[in-house]
């Protein structure tokens, strides 16, 4: 690729969704780009920047901003986070929230592994932690390939290696192929919606969410625009609510307004309730 | 604590010292923990590692893993060159404290109490290094001992401790909360004690006094403080008791670390989660080292000798 090539590509992916686009790892951006170019039936990458270039196509424009946005995800892919919030955050909001429904949000869900896994934590626990109430997870990601995936929910061997035989009978039924497909128990408590996490309109609607996952999606986002996104995040939550990104993924220097919690084997940001904030500045 | 559990305690620890006998390089090796390391002498440690033949085939066989590069080390002196004065003094003190505790005493198990104690001293002195704290050394020894009250009521309150640790570990809360309700004072307290009597320094005693409350002292130095902070860190990588602890810290509202870091501002520009993957990249060493100098089978087997 020549270096104006790069240049759009990152432009592009700036003004589209935030990203920060490393513009030396030239092996990244054109592994991402040549699915790309193959599938809107173009010769090479630099036919698909062309195009877009030229004929500014706002479909063709789109689909390099997504192509940037990443997608690698699977099933359980950090377990800690999962076992924490369950064992840590799930009686906290039991005695929070009386009866009203548990709030969970996936954010940059990709093709659905995050927000299945979750709703097989919380389906685990129907009968013990979570007797008597109920839950939903809202799933969102900017791209529409990856949302139509989640929706269908069917993955194979290398998503699910880490997902348990029994897990695999009670919430997966066969799909041919040597496939296994969400089966309905699995899907009803998840809403797929698409939601751009740099649209600040959108971000503004989402309110009393007790759970945020973010995880490996921001790593992606240049400062200012990850800054933004997770102020929006500070306000979606309830008081008490907890922010997870990724275990690489550090909120230093980003965001003062969050608090670093370590819990075993993983870490966490929390919105302060009240109560805390006032404590903190005793 | 209550005077007169204190002063029982007290007469206790003073009994320690027949319970086994103590090996002769207890006194000289004491008196080279109290140094910082840059006064250890090299010659000094080379002797009280062959002294042994154990310990001394213990470093070699450390210094020739691949953990510290498979070189073919044939002499004490060079193993101790290999690993480190900081690194042996600790084996030497591990081993030490290992043939003190009789094999049937211990209640937390050795591997665990060891990785603890290790990865501790690590992650103290860590962080001493980046919050520019000058003693870096003295972060690491009082990361080491900080938990030796475990050892002491192992060995003179066995029952009861073990109790303790199987009521902790069934209801994932941290040991010294059950302690102070089953034997009315804490490792710290009994820790503290055992520090005085080898005649360790003060920060030292109030390092392992201190190392759950930071508020126990009015001036709580920054020893502890630092000590108190790895502690948590520790038990949050897995680096803890031996047992699933249900926690959720912040660090940065601790008294410890608000203590810290109006005294050491260059903490308030550490990134904590690039700190704790740090951890996470040092376990690998961290458990070998235990693994390959204080695992249980090579207790039993140095007990035979
Ligand atoms: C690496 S995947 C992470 C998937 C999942 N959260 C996990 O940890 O396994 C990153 C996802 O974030 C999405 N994404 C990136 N930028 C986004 C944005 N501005 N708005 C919404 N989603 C975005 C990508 O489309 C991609 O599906
Ligand atoms: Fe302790
Ligand atoms: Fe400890």
């Amino acid at each position: 690729m020549k270096a104006d090539e790069v240049e759009f590509v990152a432009e592009v992916a700036r003004a589209g969704a935030g990203l920060s686009v490393e513009r030396d790892k030239l092996y990244v951006i054109e592994s991402r780009l040549a699915p790309v170019a193959r599938r809107e039936g173009f010769g090479s990458i630099r036919d698909l920047l062309l195009a877009a270039r030229h004929r500014r196509e706002g479909k063709l424009m789109w689909a390099v901003v997504e192509a940037m946005a990443g997608g690698e995800t699977s099933f359980f892919r950090d377990p800690a986070i999962f076992a924490r919030f369950r064992d840590e955050m799930l009686p906290e909001l039991a005695r929070r929230r009386g009866r009203a429904p548990v709030r969970v949000w996936s954010a940059g869900c990709s093709t659905g592994e995050e927000p299945y896994t979750l709703a097989m934590f919380l389906l685990e626990e129907k009968d013990k932690l979570l007797a008597g109430w109920t839950f939903d997870i809202l799933a969102t990601d900017l791209n529409d390939n990856s949302l139509e995936a989640a929706r269908a929910g069917i993955y194979g061997e290398y998503a699910l290696r880490n997902t348990s035989d029994v897990l695999r009978r009670k919430y997966f039924k066969d799909a041919g192929d040597k496939k296994l497909q969400a089966n309905d128990l699995l899907k009803a408590p998840i809403r797929f919606d698409r939601i751009n996490l740099s649209d600040d309109s959108k971000m503004l609607f989402q309110k009393g969410i007790d759970v945020i996952f973010c995880c490996n999606v921001l790593i992606y986002f240049d400062l200012a625009s990850k800054r933004r996104v997770v102020q929006h995040f500070y306000s979606n939550l309830l008081p008490g609510g907890y922010l997870f990104m990724g275990h690489a993924e550090s909120l230093f220097q980003v965001n003062e307004s969050f608090r670093l919690v370590h819990f075993l084997g993983t870490t966490a940001y929390s919105k302060p309730t009240a109560l805390q904030a006032a404590g903190a500045k005793k | 604590m209550k005077a007169k559990l204190h002063s029982q305690l007290q007469a206790q620890i003073k009994k320690l010292d027949s319970i086994s006998a103590a090996p002769a390089i207890l006194t000289p090796l004491l008196n080279m923990l109290r140094l910082p390391s840059d006064k250890i002498r090299v010659e000094k440690v080379v002797e009280l590692v062959s002294y042994d033949g154990s310990i001394a085939a213990q470093c070699l066989r450390l210094a020739n893993s691949p953990l510290f590069g498979c070189r073919e080390i044939e002499t004490v002196r060079s193993a101790v060159m290999a690993l480190g004065l900081e690194r042996v003094r600790s084996i030497l003190f591990g081993l030490y404290v290992n043939r003190v505790i009789p094999q049937d005493k211990w209640v937390i198990d050795p591997d665990a109490f060891w990785r603890h104690s290790l990865g501790c001293a690590l992650v103290t002195q860590r962080m001493a290094q980046k919050i520019e704290y000058p003693e870096p050394e003295k972060a690491y020894m009082a990361g080491l001992l900080h938990d030796l009250g475990f050892l002491v009521n192992s060995v003179l309150y066995n029952e009861d401790f073990r109790e303790c640790l199987r009521r902790a570990a069934e209801q994932h809360v941290p040991l010294h909360v059950i302690e102070e309700q089953v034997l009315g004072f804490t490792h710290c307290e009994s820790g503290q004690m055992l520090c005085e009597h080898w005649g360790l320094s003060k920060e030292l005693v109030d390092a392992a006094r201190c190392h759950h409350d930071v508020s126990l002292l009015p001036t709580a130095g920054p020893l502890a403080c630092l000590v108190h902070l790895s502690d948590l860190l520790c038990r949050a990588r897995y680096l803890g008791y031996g047992y699933d602890e249900i926690m959720g810290v912040d660090l940065g509202s601790d008294a410890a670390w608000q203590t810290l870091v109006t005294t050491f501002p260059a903490l308030g520009n550490m990134d904590l989660v690039r700190f704790t993957l740090d951890i996470d990249g040092a376990m690998d060493k961290i458990v070998a080292t235990v693994d390959s100098v204080f695992g249980v089978k090579k207790i039993a087997a140095l007990a035979t000798t």
